[in-house]
């Protein structure tokens, strides 16, 4: 049974670079993809190679972050995404269930069969994606998902549920998964081939009217405080001798 | 003030997190726990509505919702789990409630409350104001589990029929863990990689660390989902806790899924950032490239045991 697949893919501030904590914003140095919204797309592209069809790939951004997402994009394409499309947020929100809103009224009538998002990004601090748009798309939804595979036109899915164990559920189509990482590591896109399909891949671009919810508001972003140990610094020589100390100290030698 | 908590089940017993929910929903008003399934609930220090509607499922917000229109509560705890987030999201969308995820306290201020979230991997805190009513989904390990415990109030047992939903999504069954080579969560000495780590070939690295100190070698996430250790090796929300005498952490950064994992008693972090989490829960923090220290680090290590 060929499927009609969507996979969401946001960017969120690359935490190995430095961010600047301000009271009102955090001002990232550099955005990347979502890495749980990574694994949604790989496992949307393994879903149809087992399947057949079809994946779009629906790149989240806002204005700010509107051409961070192109190569995560065209990364996608390299990988076997079929369509591209650019889904820019008339507005910057933290709320996920405005942008679930705003998602849902585009998306409600592409006939998709199944729509991958990534169980949580990083800056998920008011809702997750993926459950929110399921209900506002009056579509089931599961998270935690780690496996999908298709028998009889059912979806069949593993999903964790902490310690090890997994979950196996059947799911009907239509349907939106959670993502927490793809059955197999992601795909490997040497950057000759990237460079090649940043140069090939079409983005389509889609204006997303988010509306605003009242109930929840930040009132400051700050530093968690800092460790109380005292880090150790200095070069290795010295500091491999400290470590044997500490770990005499704790009886491991 | 009413306080709703969800009980966070699995296999059909109460996991310790519902404990610590009820704890601190016990200090914001009076508390009715929610539990699905048939678990021995004897131990929940709240009132308990018990719901015959077999294993936790994402459409029990459907559920929720019901019990929600019964007590009409100010606030609705959830834990942060991989099971409950599902409700909880679709549940707070249903109603249109306002919800703060990845929280670590919260507070009653005026008519509504202050969320804080742990956000940007452990980097960041982030201060909400909600209005009520309002849904927390709690991260693991934020209150204590004590006050959650006691002997339960008045339990009221309820059936699908009689809440009028219906199922959505259908639970086929449980899938154990793999039988393990090692049970990371029974060794005493665990070393541990992450991102900083690199590149699969310098797992070794670890490898021959983990050897002379008598220990394994474990990762978080990102190593697992590369496919450089398996899956049995892996710590944290979605893997195993380390619960013994040395968790020695390499280039792991510490986001909260992973120290949720590490209850060992010490724990030794060697990170290049000296502003990643994982130093907050450590005993000891070496500001360092992994790379560059673990060599020198393994050559001490044999010189000391002689």
């Amino acid at each position: 049974m060929p499927m009609k697949i969507c996979a969401v893919l946001r960017v969120v501030p690359d935490l190995v670079e430095e961010i600047e904590i301000e009271e009102t914003e955090i001002v990232p140095f550099a955005y990347i993809a979502n890495e749980r919204d990574e694994h949604a797309v790989e496992e949307a592209l393994i879903l149809k190679e087992k399947a057949g069809g079809s994946v779009d790939v629906l790149g989240v951004v806002d204005e700010d972050t509107a051409s961070d997402v192109d190569e995560p994009l065209a990364m996608a394409y390299a990988k076997g995404a079929d369509n591209l499309i650019k889904a820019i947020l008339s507005r910057k929100t933290f709320r996920r269930y405005e942008v679930a809103k705003g998602l849902a009224e585009f998306l409600k009538d592409k006939g998709y069969d199944v729509i991958f998002t990534g169980i949580q990004a990083i800056d998920a601090f008011a809702g997750t994606l993926g459950g929110m748009l399921a209900r506002c798309m009056n579509l089931p939804y599961i998270g935690g998902v780690v496996e999908v595979d298709v028998q009889n036109g059912t979806l069949v899915v593993k999903k964790e549920l902490g310690g090890g164990l997994l979950g196996e559920y059947r799911v009907s189509t239509p349907a939106i998964l959670g993502v927490v990482s793809a059955e197999r590591p992601l795909k490997f896109v040497p950057f000759a081939k990237l460079k090649k399909a940043m140069k090939e891949a079409n983005i389509d671009e889609v204006d997303i009217e988010v509306p605003e919810i009242e109930g929840i508001d930040v009132l400051r972003y700050y530093e968690p405080p800092k460790p109380e140990i005292t880090l150790l610094e200095g070069d290795p020589e010295e500091l491999a001798e400290k470590l044997v100390e500490v770990l005499k100290e704790v009886s491991v030698l | 003030m009413n306080v709703l908590v969800f009980a966070e089940v699995v296999e059909n017993e109460i996991q310790e997190i519902t404990y610590e929910l009820v704890g601190k929903a016990k200090q914001l008003g009076d508390v009715t726990t929610l539990v699905v399934g048939n678990a021995d609930v004897s131990n929940i220090n709240s009132d308990v509505i018990q719901v015959d509607a077999g294993e936790p499922l994402p459409w029990h917000y459907k559920i929720v919702e019901k019990v929600f229109e019964k007590l009409k509560p100010s606030a609705i705890l959830f834990g942060n789990t991989l099971t409950s987030i599902d409700i909880a999201a679709q549940f707070a969308a249903q109603l249109d409630l306002p919800m703060a995820t990845m929280v670590t306290d919260i507070s009653a201020k005026d008519d509504g409350f202050v969320a804080t979230s742990l956000v940007y991997g452990g980097k960041v805190l982030v201060d909400l104001a909600l209005k009520s009513p309002a849904v927390f989904v709690v991260n693991r390990g934020s209150f204590p589990a004590e006050e959650g415990k006691g002997s339960v109030g008045n339990v009221e047992k309820l059936s699908l029929e009689e809440l009028g939903v219906s199922d959505g999504i259908e639970f086929v069954g449980y899938i154990k863990p793999e039988v393990e080579d090692v049970d990371i969560s029974k060794m005493d000495i665990v070393v541990s990689v992450g991102r900083g780590i690199g590149d699969e070939a310098n797992i070794e690295l670890a490898e021959e660390l983990a050897e002379v100190l008598g220990g394994v070698v474990a990762g978080s996430r990102p190593v697992i989902d590369s496919g450089w250790l398996p899956k049995t090796r892996q710590v944290g929300r979605s893997g195993k806790t380390v619960t013994g005498k040395l968790y020695l952490a390499l280039g792991i950064s510490g986001a909260t899924e992973h120290v949720e994992g590490v209850k060992a008693k010490n724990v030794i972090a060697i990170n290049i950032d000296r502003n990643a989490p994982i130093f907050r829960i450590s005993r000891c923090g070496v500001v360092a490239d992994v790379l560059e220290l673990v060599p020198v680090l393994i050559e001490k290590i044999r010189e000391a045991k002689g």
